[in-house]
C-alpha cells in the first residue's frame, strides 16, 4: 500500500512543503512567500499540494515541521532545520560532508559524518550579513531582481570591495559606489564576494571537508555560488531545488518516524 | 551566584523539570544575613574599625579578613542586578555617561549603580573605604577599579598576577609574593592593625575547608543521575564567593553537602529522567537563568558540572599562608593557557561521564570567551563528544536572542536522538 509523508519548512522569507511516498519519491512540492502568518500559508500550501496530487489529509501518515515557524504548525513533530537539512542533503548527496545553507535570515554550515549524522554546526548570530536578506537589500538598492544577480555578475570585470560586515552600512557603501558611477555588475560582484567571504570563514570554523553541498535560496544565485567555490577552493554541489532540501528532510524524518 | 531569593519570581509556576533543594532556605538565610551586614556597614564599620573593601572575585580575601576588613563584590552584586532585571537600566546610565557597550556588563552595571543607586536592587552597594583588584580574572578590573578609586577617592590596591602560559614559575610566584607582602604593609596603614600571622593561618584553614566542602559536593555530581544541575551550582556558589574563610560559609556547605549526598544515596536526579549529561563553560546567563537552562532540563539534559563555579573548588597551594595565597591566586584557570583550559574540560567530561558540552560565548567576558573556539575544537577532537557554542552575555539581556538560541539548543540536543 502506498503511504505519504509531508515535510513543512516555515522559513523567515518562504514556506516550502514537500510530499513524498513510502518509496521516498517526491510526489510534489510547493513554495511561496511566508508573509505575515507562515502557519496559515503552510496550511494552505499543504492542502493545495494534496489536492493536486489527488490525495486527502487522511492519506498522510505523518507530517514534520521545521524552520522558524515550526512550533506554531500543527505537525506530528517539530525538528530543527539543522537536523532536517542534514537529512535532506544526505539523501540527495550521500557523499556530502559539509553543507552550506544560506537562507533568508540565517546562514549555517553543517558538518556531516559518513552516516549522515550531524557532527558539528555553525550559524550566523544577530546579524543579517551573509544571508539572503543581505542580498535582497543590496539588490533592491541597485534596482535589480535578485534572480538576475547571477547573470549581471558574470559580466563584472573589476569587482568592488564591500568592506562592511553590517547590512545597513554595506547598503550605504553600495549607494556611494552607485553615485561614483561604478558599473552595477562590479558592485553586485562585490556584494556576492562579501556574502561568500562571510560564509567561507564560518565554513573554515567547522572545517572544510568535501563534498560540499550548497543549499538554501541563495544557492540559486550563481554569483554567490562562484564566489564561494573560489574562496573555499572546492567545487560546490547544488541540487536542482536547493530551496526545498530542509522540507524534504522533514518529510524523510516523517517517514522514518512512522517506521518506528 | 545571586541570592536565591532574587530569582524566585523567575521560577515557572507549572510543573518543574527539576527538583528544588531544601538547602535553598539555609542559603537565603546565610546570604540575607551577609547582605544585611554589608548594607548596614556604615553603622558598624567605623566603631568596630572594620573598613569595607570592594574586591574582585579573584582577590586574596583571606588576607583582608585577617585585617578584619569586610569585603563586598561588585561582580556578585552585578549578577543580582541582572537576575532582578535591572541591568539594562543601569547599563544605560553608564552608557549615557560615556562607557562603551563593548565594556563588560558587570563593570557597566556596577558603574551605573554607583551613579544611580536608586535604580539598583538592594539600594546599590554600600560605599567602599578601599578597593582591591586582582587581574587574575581579567584586565578590565584594573581600569574599572581605577574609575571607582577616582569616584570614591579611596585607596586602590592592585595585585598583578602574571598570565601563565605553562606552569607557575618561581619568579612569577616571587613577584606575586612580594606584592602580597607590600599589600600587607598598606593594609596595616589603612586599618591601623598589625598583620596577625595566626589569624591569617586560621583564615587559610577555614578557606581550605570551605573549598573542599564545595569540591566534594560537586564531585557527588559524578553520580548518575546527577544530584545537581547548573542553576543549582550557580545559585549555591554565592557563599563560597563572599563567605570564603568564614564559619557561616562552612556551616552552610556542610548542610548542602549532606543534602546532595542523600540525593545520591536515594538515586534522586536534579533533572527528571536525566538522559544527556553536559558540561557548562563560562559564566551563567543570569538574566535567563531559568528559561535558558529549562530548554535543556525539559529534554532530560542536565549540566552535571561547569568550569565557572568550579573555579572556587581549586585546592590551596602548599607553603606558608602568604606563599599559598601567591600561588593559589595566580594559578586560577582564567589566568592560564588555552591548553590548560582544554585539558580541564576534557578531564571534566571524562570524570563526570558527560555526553557533550556547551560553551557560552560571553560578550562581556573576553578572557573567558576569546579562546573558546580553539578549546571547543580540541575538546571535541580528543573526547569525541559534541560541543555547542551559544552567544549571549552574563548580565546584559540585550545580547541574548531567544529564537536563535532555542534553534541551536534544539539542533544540538537532536544530535543525541539518532534522528539522522
Amino acid at each position: 500500500m502506498q503511504t505519504y509523508f509531508v515535510g513543512v519548512d516555515i522559513g523567515s522569507l518562504t514556506v516550502k512543503v514537500v510530499l513524498i511516498n513510502n518509496h521516498l519519491e517526491i510526489i510534489g512540492q510547493m513554495k511561496t512567500r511566508a508573509g505575515y502568518s507562515g502557519r496559515d500559508v503552510a496550511n494552505r500550501l499543504k492542502e493545495q499540494l494534496l489536492i493536486e496530487s489527488g490525495l486527502k489529509e487522511q492519506d498522510v501518515c505523518a507530517t514534520v515541521a521545521t524552520g522558524y515557524g515550526r512550533v506554531t504548525f500543527p505537525a506530528d513533530r517539530e525538528v530543527s532545520e539543522i537536523t532536517c537539512q542534514a537529512k535532506g542533503i544526505h539523501h540527495l548527496f550521500p557523499t556530502a560532508r559539509t553543507v552550506i545553507d544560506i537562507g533568508g535570515q540565517d546562514s549555517k554550515v553543517i558538518k556531516l559524518l559518513s552516516n549522515g549524522k550531524v557532527a558539528d554546526f555553525a550559524m550566523n548570530d544577530k546579524c543579517a550579513a551573509g544571508t539572503g536578506r543581505f542580498l535582497e537589500v543590496m539588490a533592491s538598492a541597485l534596482e535589480v531582481e535578485w534572480q538576475e544577480i547571477g547573470e549581471i555578475v558574470s559580466s563584472s570585470k573589476n569587482p568592488t570591495q564591500i568592506s562592511s560586515f553590517c547590512t545597513v552600512f554595506a547598503e550605504s557603501e553600495v549607494i556611494s559606489q552607485v553615485s561614483a558611477g561604478t558599473p552595477k555588475s562590479d558592485i553586485l560582484a562585490g556584494v556576492c564576494d562579501s556574502v561568500a567571504s562571510r560564509v567561507a570563514s564560518m565554513t573554515r570554523k567547522t572545517g572544510i571537508e568535501p563534498d560540499i553541498v550548497f543549499t538554501g535560496g541563495v544557492a540559486h544565485n550563481q554569483g554567490v555560488v562562484n564566489a564561494l567555490a573560489k574562496q573555499l577552493g572546492y567545487p560546490l554541489l547544488v541540487s536542482r531545488e536547493p530551496v526545498i532540501t530542509a522540507a524534504l528532510g522533514a518529510a524523510l524524518l516523517a517517514h522514518e518516524m512512522n517506521k518506528v | 551566584m545571586p541570592n536565591a531569593q532574587s530569582t524566585k519570581h523567575n521560577e515557572p509556576a507549572k510543573k518543574r523539570n527539576y527538583r528544588p533543594l531544601v538547602s535553598t532556605k539555609a542559603l537565603q538565610k546565610t546570604m540575607g544575613r551577609y547582605y544585611a551586614i554589608t548594607n548596614y556597614h556604615r553603622y558598624w564599620g567605623k566603631p568596630l574599625r572594620r573598613p569595607l573593601a570592594w574586591v574582585t572575585s579573584g582577590a586574596p580575601v583571606e588576607l583582608l579578613r585577617a585585617f578584619k576588613i569586610h569585603s563586598a563584590y561588585p561582580e556578585q552584586y552585578a549578577a543580582i542586578y541582572s537576575a532582578r532585571q535591572a541591568t539594562v537600566s543601569l547599563c544605560e546610565v553608564a552608557e549615557t555617561a560615556g562607557y562603551s557597550q563593548d565594556l563588560c556588563s558587570y563593570a557597566r552595571s556596577n558603574i551605573g549603580g554607583v551613579l544611580r543607586p536608586d535604580l539598583a536592587p538592594l539600594g546599590g552597594m554600600p560605599k567602599p573605604d578601599l578597593l582591591v583588584a586582582c587581574n587574575n580574572i581579567c584586565g578590565t578590573v584594573l581600569k574599572w577599579y581605577e574609575v571607582l578609586a577616582r569616584h570614591f577617592n579611596v585607596p586602590l590596591l592592585v595585585l598583578d598576577t602574571p598570565f601563565l602560559t605553562g606552569e607557575l614559575t618561581p619568579q612569577a610566584k616571587e613577584y606575586v609574593l612580594e606584592q602580597l607582602n607590600a599589600m600587607a604593609v598598606d593594609l596595616e596603614k589603612i586599618t591601623g592593625r598589625k598583620l596577625n600571622q595566626q589569624s591569617l593561618a586560621e583564615q587559610m584553614r577555614r578557606s581550605a575547608e570551605i573549598t573542599s566542602l564545595w569540591k566534594e559536593t560537586r564531585q557527588y555530581c559524578q553520580a548518575s543521575p546527577s544530584p545537581l544541575n547548573a542553576p543549582d551550582l550557580f545559585i549555591h556558589m554565592a557563599p563560597i564567593v563572599v563567605l570564603r574563610g568564614s564559619q557561616e560559609g562552612i556551616n552552610y556547605y556542610r548542610k548542602l553537602e549532606a543534602e546532595v549526598k542523600e540525593r545520591v544515596k536515594l538515586g534522586q536526579g536534579a533533572v527528571n529522567n536525566e538522559r544527556i549529561r553536559l558540561v557548562w563553560d563560562n559564566i551563567a546567563i543570569w538574566p535567563q537563568l531559568f528559561s535558558f537552562y529549562k530548554l535543556f532540563a525539559e529534554k532530560g539534559a542536565c549540566f552535571v558540572t561547569d568550569t565557572y563555579s568550579g573555579g572556587w573548588a581549586a585546592d590551596h597551594a602548599p607553603g606558608t599562608p602568604m606563599e599559598s595565597l601567591a600561588a593559589t591566586y595566580t594559578e586560577v584557570f582564567l589566568n592560564r593557557s588555552p591548553e590548560y583550559r582544554a585539558n580541564q574540560l576534557i578531564n571534566l567530561i571524562r570524570d563526570y561521564k558527560a555526553n557533550g558540552f556547551v560553551m557560552h560565548s560571553n560578550r562581556s567576558c573576553k578572557p573567558y570567551s576569546l579562546v573558546q573556539e580553539v578549546i571547543r575544537r580540541k575538546v571535541m577532537r580528543e573526547t569525541g563528544v559534541p560541543g555547542l557554542m551559544i552567544e549571549a552575555d552574563m548580565a546584559d539581556p540585550r545580547a541574548y536572542a531567544e529564537e536563535p538560541v532555542r534553534n541551536r539548543v534544539q539542533a544540538f540536543l537532536e544530535t543525541f536522538d539518532d534522528l539522522t
